[in-house]
């Protein structure tokens, strides 16, 4: 089978590959890249452990064809902090506990950044809602949610 | 204010960093060069012969390397099926290739010839002379036949006068009880105190129900895997993402039939564990046999799927319970018969039938517990294991009482809790322990007592009691010249015991706490270190810390006396340095100048180290209420409000142990309302997130903890294990809520719209 | 999953020329959220896949006062739930999109892979029963159009010949005094699949209910329309609870639900009912307003 040419921007780095049409993105990031933040936990779309951000927008990246993405700026955890300088976002998770085993959080907070730069003031109620696409099986969420609620008040103001 | 200074405070965790930038690495992170990918094989049908393996197809797929089956199991322990399958998703054979496609796609191509049999899904099926039978040796008596064997054995054995009437009677009456011969039983344990026939006999009011509660799969996040790597001189090393790295070392040492000093089990960051993730057999052993085969390493890694359909979950059950009490709320007996639905292997949690008996003083008690073997994988732990399933009977039970009487359930409860010096039925005297202020805790903090509700509406309240497992471990401590305190061990963080080590360590070297580092080793490296399950690592690893920590204290003294030209007693560990108490002008030392002191001493560097063994454990008491609405038109239950409380003895950082009281009750609410593993005769039928129903954010609101201390003599600081406790009332906790808003009760869970709808128009509503 | 030949045509023609050629071997690709899933659990196993993400102008949402409503096939749901005129005036499909996963999901599926995927259950084709879709197909050979009743013939299949594609749904402009609503039976909040999908739209005139409909998803083998139900809304006025009840109940004859491993078809056929009485006055409260 032919592989194709494919040029990802990731976390402004652009990578040209030459990649199998069957392989996904998530596989591609970690396993040809090598960015192993972006996590697969179902590899169906349900649990959202691979979220990653493509042209501003959060996506379950085990559901895209890397082929697909061809030509596409993608942003994964390991892009979120600047110069050594944490996100608000993984700023939060530290301070309100938002994390256990860790496994779920770089979907979450990759989630949550694209939800944020979209709706930047969300009730807990939306903000519950639009987070449903992610699944943690040790916090119980509270502590999510309050670690998303702070990290958004301090985008707000800063 | 707390006397503390490190200990007692919610700290970052000391794996903060990694967690959120995603640099911590779990098992499938781990890539080794020229790594090959693993995939197993499975079997297809639930109860099966298996007639014929054809590999060849399979082998001739480029980029295939190896393929092996039992054949390839020198010691000749079961690894993969040989002639009988005993559920779907059994491992027949493993493929190793160059590419996770390709071996996916090679398992695809190995034949395997079956000879399908009958199927047995449901325990009161099973154990039913006509089932299908899954292994040999697998009858046993019920509990009414089992009584009569006892009385005929003591009758014969006397031989002071002439039983043959009795004998002839009990005989017949023995023999008549053909339903209490019980097939495919994997298990069984009864225990007795009292005099359950008396004590229902006293009873004013006497309660009898059939609770089931439904196989769930603890869905940690991070799915099975390993990778290992066997060189040629035969040493082999396996990353492993598990809560314990020392039994995968011994587990897969003694399957494979390798010397302990040739296996090293590297431990990986975890994703998740809740009791199911010690097994050897899922990844870990596949991928040593197909390393040692290829000569490469080799990457094993289930899917979710996989997961569901040969992971290792919690056991269903069916609880038939009877419960006795006076009208003015004492509960004098209570008789549990349990059927543990095991699967395909003799299973986990049937002893924990006897927490049947709760913290209450039940005077009268008698638990009988089977295990069942089922076409279906086998079972492991989940969180506590078993007590959520009979607290949801015992707890419902209580509640149907209480109603029944008329009195508050909260003060049925009170009034029947055991304090310290109570017998504890068929065990020892109680301990001191804060069972009445966790209860009363949560009660006020969720304002039970002027509670109101809506139409629809209603209040639920349940406990669940648990004690903290103990085992061994050795922590190693060093002080290095710039001040800084490292810490050595290996055992595996779960979800925060790293840090709460880290802050024993520093509050004992009065250190500040950002000046710990923590360095899990591997099993070559590392002292032994025990699991991380039964909420037993910061009782265990944190005595263990405190001993450690304290040996580097006499150190630190010893050589502060020598360089401070004092004796040792006359030396303060203060504020992260040694200063002498009574000397004028006053002097002192930091533990960095200390250290570079000891580099040039004959001593050498400051290392302390810490070993332990077990001291016994204080029980923990959850107690948690539910507020919900259920909508009577679709059957939808909505929760309100979730308050849980917990003893945890001392929480030594209590942001941590919020965390795990809002985690485990969360997955109780689960289990209580959507999540249940479905069989039919083709074998599991929801192996996916779609059916297998995971509450997301948009389920719950907030879930309000609280935590109670009253301190456990023999834990650091007096802390207790927190881990397992807040799952064990909380499938109760709901269906009393749910009791409460509708008026009748479900017996059977999770309670799913449907069943509420079922029981509304049961009720004539 | 098995690998595949895959191709980026930028035109219909050549995606359906491609699709023609390939028959039987070839899947479209919209959004992936269907198909990818089915090829990793392979029961989706095509030689050739066929993106249609490079051809211009299948994404995107236009409206005219005159014209109506335009969905390109390529939009996301997301576009589809976020978008104002739908929110305001096609409620239901917006809400209907929203069903559909998780934003992350909705981000990747497409109006045109949801509906093309003909699943019984699919969120959004309950509402677009109720909003009059006409579906625009293209092929090779040209265009046509099938409204959005004749589209489904079953489980997984539709109307669509060898080579056509879905390029476009076309919804009749609906007046201020119009009102919809798509209300799914679930467990979970987010991220479930419909035991039931209800959908209502109605038009007041003069205070009386007119051109209802009534969609149900996930309870029959493709979504159908609830036309006894919507007959009895129209025939009465005022619509009174008594005259909902009657609506629900005929809703409720006309599903065929069966029992699954989700829920019971007794249950499913009482749901229609609730659902329906529920969507038919929100859709007439909303149009009052």
């Amino acid at each position: 089978m032919n592989k194709h040419p494919v040029s990802l921007t990731v976390n402004g780095d652009q990578y040209d590959l030459l990649i199998e049409p069957r392989k996904t993105l998530l596989a591609t990031l970690r396993d040809t890249i090598g960015l192993t933040g972006s996590k697969e936990g179902c590899s169906t779309g349900d649990c959202g452990a691979c979220t990653v951000i493509i042209d501003g927008k959060a996506i379950t990246s085990c559901l895209m064809l890397a082929v697909s993405a061809n030509g596409k700026e993608i942003t994964t955890i390991e892009g979120l902090s600047s110069n050594g300088h944490l996100h608000p976002l993984q700023q939060g998770f530290i301070e309100k506990g938002g994390y256990q085993c860790g496994f779920c959080t770089p979907g979450f907070i990759m989630a949550s950044k694209a939800y944020l730069d979209e709706i930047p003031n969300p009730t807990e109620a939306e903000l519950r809602h639009a987070l449903g696409g992610n699944i943690c099986r040790c916090t119980g969420y509270t502590k999510i949610i309050e670690a998303v609620m702070s990290a958004a008040e301090a985008m707000r103001n800063a | 204010m707390s006397e503390y200074s490190v200990v007692g405070k919610s700290v970052p965790r000391v794996d903060a960093l990694d967690k959120v930038t995603g640099a911590a690495q779990y098992g499938a992170d781990v890539h080794r060069p020229g790594m090959l990918y693993g995939k197993i094989v499975r079997s297809k049908h639930p109860h099966a012969y298996i007639r014929g393996i054809d590999t060849s197809e399979a082998e001739k797929l480029p980029g295939v390397r190896a393929i092996v089956t039992q054949a390839d199991v020198k010691t000749g322990r079961s690894v993969f099926a040989t002639d009988k399958v005993l559920y779907v998703g059994e491992p027949i054979a493993a493929v190793a290739a160059t590419d996770p496609d390709i071996a996916e796609e090679a398992a695809e191509l190995v034949k395997i010839d079956y000879e399908e049999l009958p199927v047995v899904q449901d325990v009161l099926e099973a154990i039913k002379p006509s089932t299908p039978r899954l292994h040999n040796d697998d009858t046993k008596d019920g509990p009414a036949r089992r009584v009569i064997k006892a009385r005929l054995k003591k009758l014969s054995d006397d031989e002071s006068q002439d039983h043959s009437a009795e004998i002839e009677e009990l005989t017949a009456k023995f023999e008549s009880l053909e339903d209490e011969v019980y097939y495919n039983i994997s298990a069984e344990t009864h225990t007795e105190a009292g005099d359950v026939e008396k004590g229902f006999a006293e009873s004013d009011i006497v309660v009898e129900d059939t609770y089931v509660v439904p196989r769930v799969h603890q869905t940690y996040m991070e799915p099975h895997v390993s990778i290992a790597e066997a060189d040629s001189s035969g040493k082999v090393t396996v990353w492993a993402s598990t809560q314990g790295p020392f039994a995968i070392r011994s587990g897969v040492a003694g399957t494979l039939g390798i010397p302990l000093t040739q296996i090293n089990v590297i431990p990986t960051t975890m994703g998740g564990g809740f009791g199911g993730r010690f097994g050897v057999a899922l990844t870990h052993v596949p991928a040593v046999l197909l390393s040692q085969k290829t000569g490469r390493p080799v990457r094993v890694q289930m899917t979710r799927e996989e997961e569901f359909v040969d992971g290792r979950p919690a056991p269903g059950c069916v609880i038939k319970l009877k419960t006795g009490a006076t009208n003015d709320g004492r509960i004098l007996a209570r008789q549990a018969l349990a059927f543990w639905d095991s699967g395909s292997v003799s299973g986990a949690s049937i002893g924990s039938t006897i927490r049947v008996r709760g913290v209450y003083k039940i005077p009268n008690l008698k638990v009988d517990a089977y295990g069942v073997y089922t076409n279906k994988s086998g079972t492991t732990a989940y969180r506590a294991p078993g007590t959520p399933q009979v607290a949801y009977a015992g707890e419902s039970q209580l509640d149907e009482i209480a109603r029944k009487i008329g009195m508050d359930g909260v003060e049925f409860r009170l009034k029947n809790m055991r304090e310290e010096g109570d017998q504890i039925p068929a065990g020892a005297k109680e301990p001191k322990v804060g069972y009445k202020e966790t209860l009363k805790a949560v009660a006020d903090a969720a304002g039970w007592w002027n509670r109101e509700k809506g139409p629809n509406q209603g209040w639920g309240v349940a406990i669940g009691d648990w004690t903290n497992g103990c085992g061994p471990g050795g922590i190693y401590i060093s002080v290095h010249e710039d001040g800084s305190v490292r810490i050595f061990h290996g055992s595996i963080d779960i979800t925060g015991t790293d840090t709460a080590i880290a802050q024993i360590v520093a509050e004992v070297l009065t250190v500040p706490y950002e000046q710990v580092t923590i360095t899990r080793g591997d099993t070559d490296s590392a002292p032994y270190a025990t699991g991380s399950g039964g909420s037993v690592v910061t009782f265990t690893m944190g005595n263990t810390a405190k001993l450690a920590a304290e040996d580097t204290c006499q150190r630190i003294l010893a050589l502060a006396a020598e360089r401070l030209n004092t004796s040792a007693d006359n030396l303060e560990l203060k504020d992260g340095k040694v200063s002498v108490l009574v000397q004028d002008p006053p002097r002192s030392i930091s533990l960095g100048e200390l250290a570079a002191y000891s580099l040039s001493t004959t001593g050498g560097p400051i290392v302390g180290k810490g070993s332990f063994a077990r001291k016994p454990s204080t029980p923990a008491l959850a107690a948690q209420i539910a507020k919900v609405e259920v909508d009577p038109e679709t059957g939808n239950v909505r929760v309100l409000k979730m308050v849980s409380s917990q003893d945890v003895g001392f929480a030594i950082n209590p942001m941590a142990v919020e965390g795990q009281i809002e985690g485990g009750t969360v997955q109780g609410y689960a289990w209580a309302m959507m999540e249940e593993m479905q069989y039919d005769e083709k074998g599991n039928v929801n192996p996916g997130f779609v059916d297998y129903r995971v509450p997301t954010s948009a389920d719950l609101p907030t879930v309000q903890s609280v935590i109670v201390e009253v301190p456990a003599p023999n834990g650091p600081f007096g802390a207790k294990g927190v881990g397992e406790p807040p799952i064990t009332p909380t499938l109760a906790t709901m269906a009393n809520a749910v009791v409460d808003a509708i008026g009748v009760r479900i017996t059977e869970l999770p309670i799913k719209p449907e069943k509420v709808i079922d029981a509304l128009k049961q009720n004539g509503k | 999953m098995r690998n595949f030949e895959f191709f980026e045509p930028t035109t219909v023609e050549e995606a359906s020329s491609l699709l023609a050629q390939y028959n039987g071997k070839a899947r479209l690709l919209a959004g992936g959220t269907d198909l990818i899933i089915g090829m990793k659990a392979r029961t989706e196993m095509p030689e050739y896949v066929i993106s249609l993400e490079n051809i211009p102008g299948l994404d995107g949402i236009t409206y005219d006062e005159g014209s109506g409503l335009r969905v390109g096939a390529m939009t996301k749901m997301r576009a589809l739930e976020t978008d104002a005129i739908i929110r305001d005036r096609y409620t239901a499909l917006a809400e209907g999109a929203a069903e559909v996963g998780s934003i992350q999901i909705r981000h990747l599926a497409t109006l045109g892979g949801n509906i093309g995927h003909a699943s019984p259950a699919a969120d959004a084709a309950a509402a677009l029963l109720v909003l009059d879709a006409q579906v625009q197909i293209g092929s090779a050979d040209g265009q046509r159009t099938v409204p959005i009743d004749a589209l489904f013939t079953g489980p997984g299949t539709t109307v669509l010949e060898p080579g056509e594609i879905i390029t476009a749904f076309e919804f009749p402009p609906r007046p201020a005094n119009s009102g919809s609503q798509y209300l799914k039976q679930k467990i979970r909040e987010v991220m479930d699949l419909a035991f039931v999908g209800v959908a209502s739209a109605v038009t007041l005139n003069d205070g009386a209910v007119e051109n209802t409909r009534i969609g149900l998803a996930a309870v029959a083998p493709t979504p159908i329309r609830a036309t006894e139900a919507e007959g009895i809304i129209n025939r009465y006025h005022p619509v009174t609870k008594e005259i909902l009840e009657q609506a629900a109940e005929a809703a409720s004859a006309q599903s065929r639900p069966i029992s699954d491993l989700r829920c019971s078809a007794e249950y499913r056929r009482q749901i229609v009912g609730v659902l329906t009485r529920r969507t038919v006055q929100t859709a007439i409260n909303r149009a009052q307003s």
